[in-house]
């Protein structure tokens, strides 16, 4: 069992910390989302020369056969500096592509890797509530292949993509993972950006037509990687999370030891250092459980340790979100401060993969069969 | 209550509900559905009191020779339940709430006549003037000045978290008049104008992305002595009475109640899976426990008032009554946010204002839950925060 970042696996982050210093001071974050540029190409290229989005591909692939914990060291790094850039929805679709063992689905790799190109996948919808079994997009078989209908909510990066990843059922009832491009007739996107700035999609299918090579995975191998998928995403937002919240423990311990109220500095009151510490208490919590979901990664115990990630997420992402901005009082709820952006990037991270409750239920299932 | 007081409050509520749905025009209601925090939009907030105010409903809890209605607290409640069954825009805090209740507590008769109708009518707009970026919880060490000068006062400082101070032409402000004794002593309570030489105001963008909040700065702005409220000095009282005014006439539970129904019926609905949520035990459960928290409120609110007699405050409660209703608010926004799920996630600025003429992506319940969620959060802030209303509470309740 290991609960740290080896020295190498350090040294990297550290180099990525700087990267995200030099690069997202606040304030021009704040504005390039009022401006709604949140993707920046020249960052983009940055981050593929650092060999930020080549990581946990295989040399083979053309990526650099790096262990999963150098992934979750960038998302911590991510989480700190509130990075817009989508390097871990990508990296995770990705990584599906790679274990499709589909020769034109591994074709693109090597342009996700040096960045040329993007993928998304596009898995949540507005009725499945965070299970990505439930699908209402329809595959239909036709003699000379297939018609995509359907809609999906809230794909990451969709806007910048020039690929989907797309889970749907066959008539038959199976489960179907189809490779896209962005720009095949018939897809509809609408881009916005979420809550906390980050660029998202709806995409809309209607009648896309498809050939049978569209397919990438079926059946039983569909729902395995798109299982690995949203365990993986859920093991690296957790890590976003985590540089997030222990970024908003420092900014908010700086402000309880300067501020002063009644003649002393904040930090001095008794009720504010408990609460402090229930923050501390919910984000090591959190810490432990990414280490333990990360290693159950690629066994059979993969689903309930991420299912049981989520979980924590949605107690210690609430709870630091919402009491960081608390003891900052009125600044807190400022645009000005970036401890809301940390709120809502949090608050985000709560409502997507499946809130608190899915997981929840998830985990009831198998106290049953256990 | 006996039934033919029911009744009673039948008749009454029938009469208030086929008011409100007559004189509310459609643009006042979309106003009050896009409402995401207590503040209303204010062009049409205003357009709404200027409507009650011309049926003479626009300050129930206002003494009856001042304009009052002289409604029970149930009919009271039952008044903000009508309208927040219909979803109109609450008449704004500031004139109603928070100043009124100052000038005819402490004002003299020609202060009160001056003033009093401007406030009603909505003629006037009134800004608060409390805060300062260095005094929040610790209200009483606020700095800025107001120095003596023949028959005026001149103004030095500045002030924030003033709710719509950008919109306002009317300020009412706490300043120090002395640096002697406890910092609560040399407090005085002021009216002024916005248009005063030497006053600057500066919005700031909230965490929706709109301005609610303002910074106000006073340079050398100079305000007559006649505009104060109260002795000199005296300040501190007549804020801390009209807070304790303010929350003890709270209807958390009638705002609560019809907001509450709307979330179950929502959770009723069918999805386009043919699912209702209502069917998800947890959600179900949620929902019940919140109903549970949403009748304590209702019922303590009610118990304290009708206990109360006239024009008497009602003390340490009011800091309970603060902090229960603003967390089952909270609560409240909470699970509206879980309800929607990813469908609460886009930013959608221009949909959400009044009169843009776009739809919302969704549902506009689904639009509205993010936004009242991060707001929502204010509430445990503003009007003395959660943890100065826990203190004030235990040291009144323990005795010490």
């Amino acid at each position: 069992m290991f609960y740290q970042y080896s020295e190498d696996q350090n040294a990297f982050r550290d180099s990525l910390r700087r990267f995200v210093q030099d690069h997202y001071d606040y304030e021009t974050r704040r504005q390039r989302v009022e401006k709604s540029e949140v993707f920046n190409t020249g960052y983009w290229r940055q981050l593929a020369e650092l060999g930020v989005l080549g990581l946990p591909f295989s040399e083979a692939d053309g990526g650099l056969d790096l262990d999963f914990p150098y992934l979750m060291a960038v998302a911590e790094e991510i989480g700190r500096g509130l990075v817009l850039e989508p390097v871990l929805p990508v990296t995770v679709a990705g990584r599906l592509l790679a274990a499709s063992n589909n020769d034109d689905a591994k074709s693109h790799l090597a342009a996700l890797i040096s960045g040329e190109s993007l993928v998304s996948l596009a898995w949540e919808e507005s009725s499945s509530r965070g299970n990505p079994l439930l699908t209402q997009c329809t595959l239909i078989t036709r003699a000379d292949g297939y018609v995509l209908n359907g809609k999906k909510q809230a794909v990451l990066a969709a806007a910048e993509s020039q690929f989907y990843i797309v889970s749907t059922r066959d008539s038959g009832g199976d489960l179907q993972l189809l490779l896209l491009n962005a720009k095949h007739s018939g897809i509809t996107q609408r881009c916005y950006l979420l809550a906390d700035g980050n660029s998202a999609a709806d995409l809309e299918f209607n009648n896309v037509e498809l050939p049978a090579s569209a397919i990438i995975a079926s059946a039983s191998q569909a729902e395995a990687l798109l299982q690995t998928a949203i365990s993986e995403s859920i093991v690296v937002m957790a890590a976003e999370a985590i540089g997030a919240i222990d970024q908003l423990l420092v900014i908010t311990q700086e402000y309880l030891l300067t501020r002063k109220q009644f003649g002393m500095p904040l930090a001095m009151f008794q009720s504010l250092q408990h609460r402090f510490a229930d923050m501390v208490i919910v984000a090591e919590k959190l810490r432990s459980l990414l280490w333990a979901a990360c290693q159950q990664l690629g066994s059979n115990n993969q689903e309930k340790s991420a299912a049981q990630l989520k979980v924590q997420l949605g107690e210690s992402a609430r709870y630091v979100g919402q009491q960081a901005v608390q003891l900052h009082g009125g600044i807190g709820m400022t645009d000005e401060l970036n401890v809301g952006a940390y709120f809502k990037r949090l608050t985000v991270m709560e409502l997507l993969c499946g809130q608190q409750d899915y997981h929840l239920g998830k985990l009831a299932e198998l106290e049953l069969v256990s | 209550m006996m039934s033919n007081q029911l009744s009673e409050l039948d008749t009454f509520r029938r009469e208030v509900r086929d008011f409100l749905e007559s004189a509310a025009t459609d643009e006042i209601r979309e106003a009050g559905r896009k409402t995401t925090s207590v503040f209303a939009p204010f062009k049409q907030a205003m357009a709404w009191q200027k409507i009650l105010y011309n049926k003479g409903w626009v300050a129930p809890a206002w003494p009856v020779e001042y304009g009052g209605t002289g409604w029970t607290i149930h009919q009271r409640y039952i008044f903000v339940e009508e309208c927040n069954r219909l979803e109109l825009p609450p008449v704004l805090p500031q004139n109603i709430q928070m100043v009124g209740p100052a000038v005819i507590g402490f004002g003299s008769e020609e202060q009160k006549a001056k003033y009093l109708p401007g406030m009603l009518s909505g003629d006037d707009f009134w800004c608060q003037g409390y805060s300062e970026p260095g005094a929040g919880s610790d209200l009483a060490s606020l700095k800025c000045r107001a120095d003596s000068d023949g028959d005026d006062y001149i103004l030095n400082g500045s002030k924030t978290w003033t709710t719509y101070g950008h919109h306002a032409n009317k300020m009412f402000a706490l300043v120090r008049t002395s640096s002697e004794g406890k910092p609560q002593q040399g407090i005085s309570f002021l009216l002024l104008d916005m248009n005063t030489p030497g006053i600057e105001v500066h919005p700031i963008i909230g965490l929706d992305g709109e301005p609610e909040q303002c910074e106000v700065f006073f340079t050398d702005a100079r305000v007559p002595k006649a505009n104060r409220i109260g002795e000199e000095n005296k300040g501190w009282s007549v804020a801390k009475y009209v807070l304790e005014f303010e929350r003890g006439g709270s209807t958390f539970g009638a705002w609560l109640t019809p907001a509450f129904e709307r979330l179950r019926a929502r959770c009723q609905q069918s999805n386009e899976s043919s699912v209702r949520l209502i069917d998800d035990v947890s959600i179900a459960r949620k929902l019940a426990k919140l109903e549970v928290d949403i009748s304590a409120v209702e019922h303590t609110e009610k118990r304290v008032n009708a206990n109360l007699k006239h024009g008497e405050n009602p003390g340490p409660m009011a800091s309970l009554l603060k902090i229960l209703g603003s967390e089952v608010m909270q609560q409240y926004s909470e699970l509206q946010l879980e309800i929607s799920g990813v469908d609460a996630l886009a930013q959608q600025h221009s949909a959400l204002h009044v009169g843009s003429g776009i739809a919302a992506m969704g549902s506009e319940a689904d639009m509205l839950a993010m936004p009242y969620y991060l707001n929502t959060r204010a509430a445990s802030i503003y009007a003395g925060s959660n943890e100065v209303q826990r203190s004030l509470l235990a040291k009144a309740v323990m005795g010490v």
